[in-house]
């Protein structure tokens, strides 16, 4: 009696070991090399499986012995079970074949084991050293189940048809897979060999338009093939449907309707068949910047870069071959030093991060030991700081586009030029040439630092240093940073949470940004003065802020593009449609806050909902945590006028400090 | 049913009845021996004079033969000998010449496996795990799945009794080889050398070696023909006289079709082109290859066939030309919502009705035309009918009844295979649950459930003629019935494993077979004999296709393979190989030019046929091996066409060469 029991157990033990195979059953036994000693169950599961039917007491020999042949006959019966599901024409191997070996062998089948696709119906556990696979058993509460709607009934199996291919050429269906797949498009730009024009390459299909002639291409290799081997040429026809398509995007894109433009951008971001088209968006992208640059043409220049991220975004396309074009076009968008018509007023700087942005994306995804894109990137943006005669917004640009790289960029390629970023600044503000726009440049190139260096000052400073430390590494933009550092420092709770909220988009970038991924060789930035420890605030004057600007936010386009296109605007965030509709107001506010005047700005002055931040310097009178304690961070401005007591070098610059941001 | 009579010839030959009859007995004799019911069975021996010699020998045979089985492992030798000397072998083979080295190294694999079982047989276990982990890798790469299937049999217990069906075909048959004779010189001499060593007893026990007279093959020539699982062919099994050629068509046809050209009007025209086409031209011609039309009986055609046949040759007509300047245009029929239940699909000669077998044991049958599909009315409505109506086919059906698709259910396990017969009349299945079923397309029920195969049916194929059908089953025989008798009318016995698939020839006279035992056969129609045996798959075969001219057939399998062979010579003409995955259909365009095939990698590859019969070398000598070539050129695939995620299940040319395929879409994981 017992022995028949064991049977039964050792029966489960077998759909155990196939359920527990069943997801990684497939081809097991073609593939896996290194498994190939031949496995036993272990004979304490046997005693296991004797104990649990009422047998004790098993000598170790009997144990093993039935191990051996409980596996032998286990693999007899999945070699009978592959064959089934070899003619279930499955790539997997299921309970229920398993079951019809056991059935074809004339033994009772294992009831109540089932798995659904890719489901191992069988949980696995570890602790204390055991191993333990159990089938888990939910309770199940017949009150709800009672209760519940009865749940949808599954569709039922129908019949479709479509056109795989027509005359050799497979249509660009959305049933039929993209032309290329990402990985072939990768494969074919890494591979310098030449290529069989004959069939067996995926990629070798002509995708020339049916021609009356019936003469193809094909053809026309193959009588080639002998004598040379050529390599093809990429021709570039499109069909009269992609021609139509092409006309459609690239006018939806850059027209006056946000709708169709959402459409436009969803579709260059989602759809799978582009790839033949992707040599004209990338010309007309470019181009288009080309063209717009010189005009000043802000409002098309971010079309057009939206484009570019829906095709950035586009899993199935590799652009590797298209970044010459693209590159230039996004970098321009950077750091050109005008985009638009009125410098003083348009928010071109939104543009600058969102293209910056951009560039990162590409660096990311496109960078490689080959074409070195991010080095050279990293390179020019770099020189830009460095420079003294470019613009401060291509300064602005260069840096906007160094921050978002990462840390270790930052750390090596802007923080030794901090200094000299610092002497232009200084000579902005308190050069005798008044000009507006320079101060406006200034003062975002500020908020960019703010935004990007705390993290990196964090790691090279301990709050003991003075700032007199930082006045020598940094020079004019020492007690600058210091502030901003003790900022974070001190207000890691309060600071840290409006620094926090300030960032939501933000941070998923940076989740994904590749961690010091540095590729250019600089020497390490030299430490900044020679640290050594002063006691924290001792006899010098704290300069206190609140860390303000929110580097970020996320205003929906007004066209409620919101879900599917992602268009962040950075820093002082107008959406990109209200660039030209609100500049007089932001205009008089800038205005507004002069160098001596104190003025308060009431609150809900201003377009929109949102934040104003606070821009507090001057005396110690207000600590960082009362403002950043701001309750809610509700709509709130306060203006403080620096107070005569000029504090060190910054006197001059504190107007240029406080500021009002329209979110 | 007129066929009836002409076709009962053929059936089961009574002769051996008697015999039969004796076999019940003894079989319940035993059982009543097992049970202990000692009155009844002395009592039933008494009635029909079995003597206990009879019994006692069936019994006997078994002891012997499982005796006979064991005894050749028995060996006392040195276990620890056994390395020294396989690793002896390798050193010699290596040593040899290039040219015989490649021959010589067939032997290896035979060897190890032989001399792995001797070292379990005999109890040598660690020795025997310690031989496999060191010289495993030596083997060709589609000799690791069966070798890890050796690894399981561990202990002399699990050697005896025959459920593995491995191990059975290795202790019961020999190992087949081919080899030059100046190889084989080689071999000879150096085994003599070791004369005292158990190699020699193994080579003499367990391998053939089949001895030709010429220049050793290559390394391509070897690779292409190995595989069988137990090697090759010897010379002998295919030397038989396959009539290969078509049967003429039936005059009647013919003349049918003038009548409907005439009435078209452009007469000149067309009987150019029909001139030019191979298919007409062969009708005319006496075939040298063709069998006898009456070699084995066929259905009369009815006047609905005749009127199908006129039908088909006006469509074929209108074919569209296909070679490797006019590729096809592939039409898929995606199964959606199938939740992997998808297990066959089957489309209907005239392309009008596609049939899919589900893993539930349903069928479901689709009309691809705008014709829907219809039941017959019942037998009171069908009596008021006027029966000289020139309508009356239409008029038989309920329109009450018409819609997209039909089920019909009955098997108790997954369906495995389908086949609708030419005339679009009956549909047959074949089943996990082991029957194959006859089901009605008109009145859409079960007619006949023919139970046979004991284990799963893996395949079934109506002849392109009707009437018969073969079925290929788990129990390793194919069988052929008619659809008029539930008894098979030919069992074909041979294959060492698993029939996977079966496929008529298109004169009928014969039955190909795939195996998982990596061969293909050919079965005689007429005796029942196999006639060629063709070894080169590496894994099961999975498809069978003969060219429309009767001359080739394409198999598909496991390894992915598609392997094309000469039926007059038996020997492989051409390999294609660029599929990742099983191959589960195949199909020729309906002049035979093309050749596409879809399986489990999400693709269809289309194949030049014209160009592997061009280059066929058909002045070589096929009784010599090394003068076989093998086209295996990369310029014979013409295309592949990507499904998204849908594995190619079902593949057919329409008269016009539209090429059809199907297949269950699965959302990747």
């Amino acid at each position: 009696m017992a022995g028949t029991q064991g049977i039964d157990r050792v029966q489960i033990a077998g759909s155990q070991l196939v359920n527990v195979m069943g997801g990684q059953f497939e081809f097991v036994m073609a593939s896996d090399k290194e498994s190939r000693v031949a496995s036993v169950l272990p004979s304490e599961s046997v005693k296991v499986i004797a104990e649990s039917v009422g047998v004790s007491g098993l000598a170790d020999e009997a144990s093993s012995f039935l191990a051996e042949d409980i596996s032998y006959r286990l693999k007899l019966i999945i070699q009978e079970a592959e064959k089934l599901r070899q003619h279930s024409k499955r790539k997997k191997l299921t309970c229920s074949d398993f079951d019809s070996a056991l059935q074809m062998k004339n033994i009772e089948p294992v009831y109540g084991v089932s798995n659904r696709e890719g489901y191992v119906p069988f949980r696995h556990a570890s602790g204390g050293g055991r191993e333990i696979y159990f089938t888990e058993e939910k309770e199940v509460d017949l009150h709800s189940v009672m209760g519940d709607s009865t749940p949808k009934i599954p569709v039922d199996v129908s019949l479709r048809a479509h056109w795989l291919c027509i005359d050799g050429i497979q249509p660009s269906l959305p049933e039929n897979p993209p032309p290329a797949t990402k990985e072939l498009q990768k494969q074919e730009i890494l591979d310098t060999s030449l290529k069989q024009t004959a069939g067996p390459n995926r990629l070798g299909q002509k995708r020339s338009h049916p021609d009356s002639s019936g003469k193809h291409k094909h053809s026309h290799h193959q009588k080639h093939k002998d004598l040379v081997k050529l390599k093809n040429l990429a021709t570039h026809e499109l069909s009269v449907e992609q021609q139509y398509y092409y006309k459609e995007i690239t006018e939806s894109c850059v027209g006056p309707d946000e709708q169709k433009r959402a459409e436009a951008l969803q579709s260059l971001q989602q759809d799978p068949g582009l790839h033949q088209m992707l040599p004209r968006f990338v010309a007309f992208a470019a181009e288009g910047v080309k063209i717009n640059v010189v005009q000043n043409n802000l409002a098309l220049l971010i079309y057009l870069m939206r484009m570019v991220k829906s095709l950035l975004d586009n899993q199935t396309v590799y652009l590797d071959k298209y970044l010459h074009d693209l590159l230039p076009a996004v970098t321009t968008c950077v750091v050109s030093r005008q985009l638009c018509l009125r410098p003083d007023m348009d928010n071109h700087w939104a543009l600058r991060d969102f293209a910056a942005r951009l560039v990162a994306q590409i660096c990311r995804n496109y960078s490689n030991n080959t074409n070195n894109v991010q080095a050279r990137i990293t390179k020019k943006f770099s020189k830009a700081i460095q420079s003294e005669k470019v613009a401060l917004s291509t300064q602005y640009g260069a840096l906007a586009g160094l921050g978002e790289l990462g840390t270790e960029v930052v750390k090596s390629s802007l923080l030794p030029y901090i200094c000299m970023l610092g002497d232009r600044m200084k000579y902005v503000n308190e050069g005798s040439a008044l000009n507006s726009i320079d101060k406006i440049a200034a003062e975002h190139i500020k908020k960019q630092l703010i935004k990007y260096l705390p993290p990196v000052l964090k790691s090279f400073h301990n709050s003991s240093e003075s700032v007199e430390e930082f006045n020598v590494a940094y020079g004019y933009l020492g007690p600058f940073l210091y502030s901003m550092f003790l900022q974070k420092e001190k207000g890691l709770t309060s600071a840290g949470a409006m620094q926090t909220l300030a960032t939501p988009a933000r941070s998923t970038l940076q989740l994904s940004q590749r961690p010091a991924q540095i590729v250019i060789q600089q020497p390490a930035p030299s430490t900044p003065g020679t640290p050594h420890q002063s006691s924290f605030l001792t006899g010098t004057p704290s300069f206190q802020r609140t860390s303000s600007i929110s580097s970020m936010s996320n205003p929906s386009t007004p066209t409620g593009v919101s879900g599917a296109q992602k268009f962040v605007i950075v820093s002082q965030g107008r959406s990109s449609s209200s660039i030209s509709s609100t500049p007089a107001a932001s205009n008089s506010l800038m205005k507004m806050v002069g160098p001596s005047q104190s003025q308060g700005v009431a609150p809900g002055v201003g377009p929109g909902a949102g934040q104003k931040i606070v821009l507090i310097q001057g005396a110690a009178t207000v600590k960082s945590d009362d403002s950043a304690a701001t309750p809610g961070n509700q709509v709130r401005t306060s203006i403080l006028t620096s107070s005569q007591s000029a504090v060190g070098s910054t006197a001059t610059s504190s107007s240029n400090i406080s500021g009002k941001e329209t979110l | 049913m007129a066929t009836t009579s002409s076709a009962s010839e053929v059936a089961v030959k009574e002769e051996g009845s008697c015999q039969y009859d004796k076999q019940t007995l003894v079989a319940v004799l035993q059982f009543l021996r097992k049970h202990n019911l000692k009155g009844t069975e002395s009592l039933l021996k008494e009635e029909a004079k079995v003597s206990e010699d009879d019994l006692k020998t069936e019994e006997d045979k078994k002891t012997e033969v499982s005796q006979a089985l064991a005894a050749v492992y028995k060996s006392d030798d040195d276990p620890s000998l056994f390395e020294d000397l396989y690793q002896d072998l390798k050193t010699f083979i290596d040593s040899c010449l290039d040219v015989h080295k490649v021959e010589l190294a067939t032997i290896l694999y035979p060897v190890f496996v032989h001399m792995y079982l001797e070292l379990v047989f005999n109890g040598h276990q660690w020795n025997a795990s310690q031989f496999y982990s060191r010289f495993w890798q030596d083997q060709d790469e589609h000799r690791h799945e069966d070798l890890a299937r050796l690894t399981s049999v561990r202990q002399k217990e699990h050697m005896v009794g025959s459920d593995n069906q491995l191990l059975e075909s290795f202790k019961t048959s020999k190992f087949i080889l081919r080899m030059s004779r100046d190889s084989y010189t080689h071999l000879k001499r150096h085994l003599q050398e070791k004369r005292l060593s158990p190699l020699l007893t193994i080579v003499q026990d367990h391998l053939f070696i089949d001895v030709f007279d010429g220049v050793p093959r290559t390394q391509q020539q070897i690779q292409a023909s190995g595989g069988g699982l137990i090697g090759e062919v010897d010379r002998d099994a295919n030397k038989a006289k396959v009539l290969f050629g078509l049967l003429r068509e039936p005059d009647v046809q013919i003349a049918l079709d003038d009548e409907e050209e005439g009435g078209d009007g452009d007469e000149k025209p067309k009987k150019k082109k029909s001139k030019k086409d191979p298919l007409l031209m062969k009708k005319s011609k006496n075939d040298p290859n063709a069998p006898a039309p009456t070699r084995i009986p066929l259905p009369e055609l009815k006047d609905q066939d005749h009127k199908d046949k006129a039908l088909a040759f006006r469509e074929a007509k209108k074919r569209a030309k296909l070679d490797h300047n006019h590729l096809p245009s592939i039409c898929f029929y995606t199964f959606v919502n199938a939740f992997h239940g998808v297990t066959c699909v089957d489309i209907s000669d005239d392309s009008s009705l596609l049939v899919a077998g589900f893993s539930d044991g349903n069928l479901r049958v689709w009309s691809l035309t705008p014709q829907k599909l219809r039941e017959m009315k019942a037998a009171d409505d069908l009596e008021i009918i006027d029966k000289e109506a020139d309508d009356v086919m239409e008029r038989i059906f309920d329109d009450r009844t018409a819609s997209d698709f039909k089920t019909l259910s009955g098997h108790k396990g997954p369906v495995y295979s389908a086949s609708i017969s030419p005339d679009r009349a009956y549909l047959l299945s074949a089943s996990e649950d082991g029957t194959v079923r006859l089901w009605s397309l008109q009145i859409w029920t079960n007619l006949v459930c023919y139970k046979g195969h004991n284990f799963p049916v893996w395949d079934v194929r109506f002849s392109p003629h009707g009437y018969y059908f073969v079925s290929a089953s788990h129990d390793r025989t194919a069988r052929v019935w008619a659809t008029d008798h539930h008894q098979p009318i030919r069992i074909f016995a041979g294959h060492l494993s698993d029939v996977d698939c079966c496929c008529f020839h298109p004169n009928s006279n014969y039955v190909a077979t795939g195996s998982s035992d990596n061969s293909v056969r050919l079965w005689d129609m007429l005796n029942g004999s196999c006639v060629r045996v063709m070894t080169g798959h590496k894994s099961a075969v999975h498809c069978l296709q003969f060219s429309p001219d009767g001359r080739f057939l394409a198999s598909g399998g496991a390894d992915s393979q598609v392997l094309i062979w000469d039926l007059g010579t038996g020997t492989m003409v051409a390999q294609l190989s660029a599929h990742t995955n099983t191959v589960y259909d195949l199909c020729f365009s309906r002049e035979g030019t093309m050749l596409a095939s879809g399986g489990l990698d999400d693709s269809i590859r289309v194949w030049d046929m014209q160009k592997i019969m061009a280059e066929q070398d058909t002045e070589a000598d096929p009784s010599v091996p090394s003068n076989i070539t093998i086209n295996d050129s990369p310029s014979l695939l013409l295309g592949s066409y990507f499904t998204k995620s849908t594995s190619v299940l079902g593949l057919h040319f329409t008269r016009r060469n539209l090429l059809l395929a199907s297949g269950p879409f699965e959302a990747p994981s």
